[in-house]
């Protein structure tokens, strides 16, 4: 496995029992915050509308009473809600369901109970500092962003305790466009380690899903390989990996 | 063999073993389920061969995702069942805070210190009390506490009362608890100044209320949940320190993986303090405000005290385990 500090992408290799080795890929801190957003709302329309319910009933059953009913509302959106969503079948909130992410265990696994009470009940170190009015004042999640940024796999503080990374779920697969036909089979000048041969066949694949001036940008990256700049570096780059293409193909 | 005789010879069985996951996934699981473990490894070996021989990003990232289905399928943790539950408050519960005796006391004294502290100013210097309960805490406090005995169980006359006073209790002082251990992961900041706050602010209301009102009606309401409130506190408390040590003093281990590793150790501390809390709600709620003769209130207060005594010294020895 590559030194996971020089990548670029945000993919985690884990290796499995059964001696394979899987990649997920980590979701940044934009869709989280998405999530989040998307989860407080689902709680304040839940909070909201049971206890107009509850308010209701309260005319028949005594006022109080829904007074009690709806502070353990209350309690139970907001420390339980997440855990016991993260903790079922989908091992995601509403909020992450939507947008497509799922909490698992830095192993790939779906999370323990413990695992989902420890990371949703730091969420609220996660909050500091708060805005306004001390310790119970509008959480703006600082932290939370701050020590994202500076994981590796983009934890909050309650997932770097819980032992949980945010994957995406299901990511779709890329549209399948022709690279542009390659014009002759050249082979490279040194020889290629693993990843190297891998990353040139990525591009090959990937290269009709982008723009000239994109293609050009990535290869230039690669120039000591192919040893020319813009265009020429391109075209360089595509016949190389055809050419490798077609020794596994022999 | 070639990348297209491979992904031709092993495409059948691919199809097939996502027909499986599929139906479990979407919990109706069809015929041949049970061969779903062994297909997962066929497809486990799959991947390892196609990222191994370089094939298309294509094929290995459609067997990744496969893996990664079957993988969350067949690896769910199980449920623990009521056994473990039992196990837990009889044994492992006490044998976990009793392990953190240190912290034990040290939360005791951040609780009890300013408490007594307080208590002491209502006589020494009032003006303390008044500082930190401000206007509406005294007024609030001589309504509740300021005559007879009595007059708490007035104020749950009305019917529902109790149950509205349980489901605040339950909200109010879990989250406090809940908090009180989020908070320690800063450096145990959080902790101890919601542990310090709440000596003060208690110990200026009993000060306040066995100086200015009627105590006996204080007192008698507050002994039956006491223990269980102020002990789970404090143990929410011995939970945040935990987890502030390890940001504060990592050892060997990166701060990451020690904030991982203590927070297992916290995990049932602060599971153990919320259920302590429930469970003062329910007698706080139900229980503290009925009309009873003072003897008995405060019989059962202290019997809750010498029993959680006995419960944290006694039970769970001998079944040291590693939790």
């Amino acid at each position: 496995m590559e030194p996971a500090g020089t990548r670029l992408d945000t993919l985690q290799a884990i290796e499995l029992a059964e001696g394979v080795e899987v990649r997920l890929r980590i979701a940044g801190p934009l869709l989280r915050g998405g999530a989040l957003a998307l989860d407080l709302v689902i709680q304040w329309a839940v909070i909201l509308l049971v206890s107009f319910v509850l308010m209701i009933a309260g005319l028949m059953v005594g006022s109080l009473t829904s007074a009690g009913l709806i502070s353990l509302l209350w309690f139970f959106i907001w420390w339980w809600y997440p855990v016991f969503f993260e903790w079922g079948k989908w091992g995601a909130t509403p909020g992450k369901k939507i947008v497509g992410l799922r909490v698992v265990q830095t192993s790939g696994s779906p999370i323990t109970f413990g695992q989902a009470v420890l990371r949703n009940f730091l969420r609220y170190a996660d909050g500091m500092p708060f805005l306004g009015f001390g310790f119970a004042g509008l959480p703006t999640f600082g932290f939370a962003l701050a020590t994202v940024v500076a994981t590796r796999r983009f934890q909050r503080l309650g997932d770097l305790a819980a032992g949980t990374v945010v994957v995406y779920d299901r990511l779709a697969p890329e549209p399948e466009v022709p690279a542009p036909p390659p014009i002759q089979s050249v082979a490279p000048a040194v020889a290629l380690r693993p990843e190297e041969a891998r990353a040139l066949a990525a591009f090959r694949d990937r290269a009709g899903l982008w723009s000239e001036g994109r293609r050009e940008e990535i290869a230039d990256h690669a120039r000591d390989l192919s040893g020319s700049r813009g265009p020429a570096g391109v075209s360089r780059l595509m016949a190389m990996a055809h050419w490798l293409k077609d020794r596994d193909r022999r | 063999m070639n990348e297209g005789g491979f992904e031709e010879q092993r495409r059948e069985a691919w199809e097939e073993y996502e027909r499986l996951v599929t139906s479990v996934e979407k919990g109706k699981p069809e015929v041949g389920v049970a061969d779903l473990p062994r297909r997962f490894r066929e497809v486990c070996s799959d991947l390892a061969l196609a990222s191994h021989r370089m094939y298309r990003g294509r094929m290995v990232d459609r067997l990744n995702a496969l893996v990664i289905r079957g993988y969350k399928l067949l690896y769910r943790s199980r449920r623990k069942g009521s056994e473990s539950f039992v196990r837990f408050i009889v044994a492992d519960f006490p044998a976990v805070v009793r392990r953190e005796w240190r912290l034990f006391w040290l939360c005791s004294a951040l609780f009890w210190v300013p408490f007594f502290g307080m208590m002491a100013m209502a006589w020494i210097d009032l003006d303390w009390v008044q500082a930190i309960l401000g206007p509406e805490g005294m007024a609030g406090l001589e309504a509740m506490y300021g005559g007879e005995e009595e007059q708490i169980a007035h104020l749950r006359e009305e019917f529902g009362s109790n149950f509205m006073m349980f489901g605040h209790y339950i909200q109010n002082n879990v989250s406090i608890d809940f908090r009180i251990f989020a908070g320690g992961i800063v450096a145990c900041l959080g902790t101890i100044f919601f542990i310090v706050y709440n000596g003060l602010a208690i110990g200026a209301s009993a000060g306040y209320v066995t100086y200015a009102c009627n105590p006996q009606s204080f007192w008698t309401f507050v002994a039956g949940h006491s223990s269980f409130e102020l002990i789970g506190m404090i143990i929410a408390g011995v939970a945040g320190m935990r987890l502030g040590l390890a940001v504060l003093k990592p050892g060997r281990m990166s701060r990451g993986k020690a904030i991982a590793a203590s927070a297992k150790r916290a995990l049932p501390l602060i599971i153990g303090a919320a259920g302590m809390t429930v469970i003062a709600a329910f007698i706080e709620g139900f229980w503290s405000a009925q009309r009873m003769p003072a003897e008995v209130k405060y019989t059962v207060g202290i019997s809750f005290w010498v029993l959680h005594i006995a419960y944290f010294t006694l039970l769970g020895r001998g079944a040291s385990r590693e939790a």
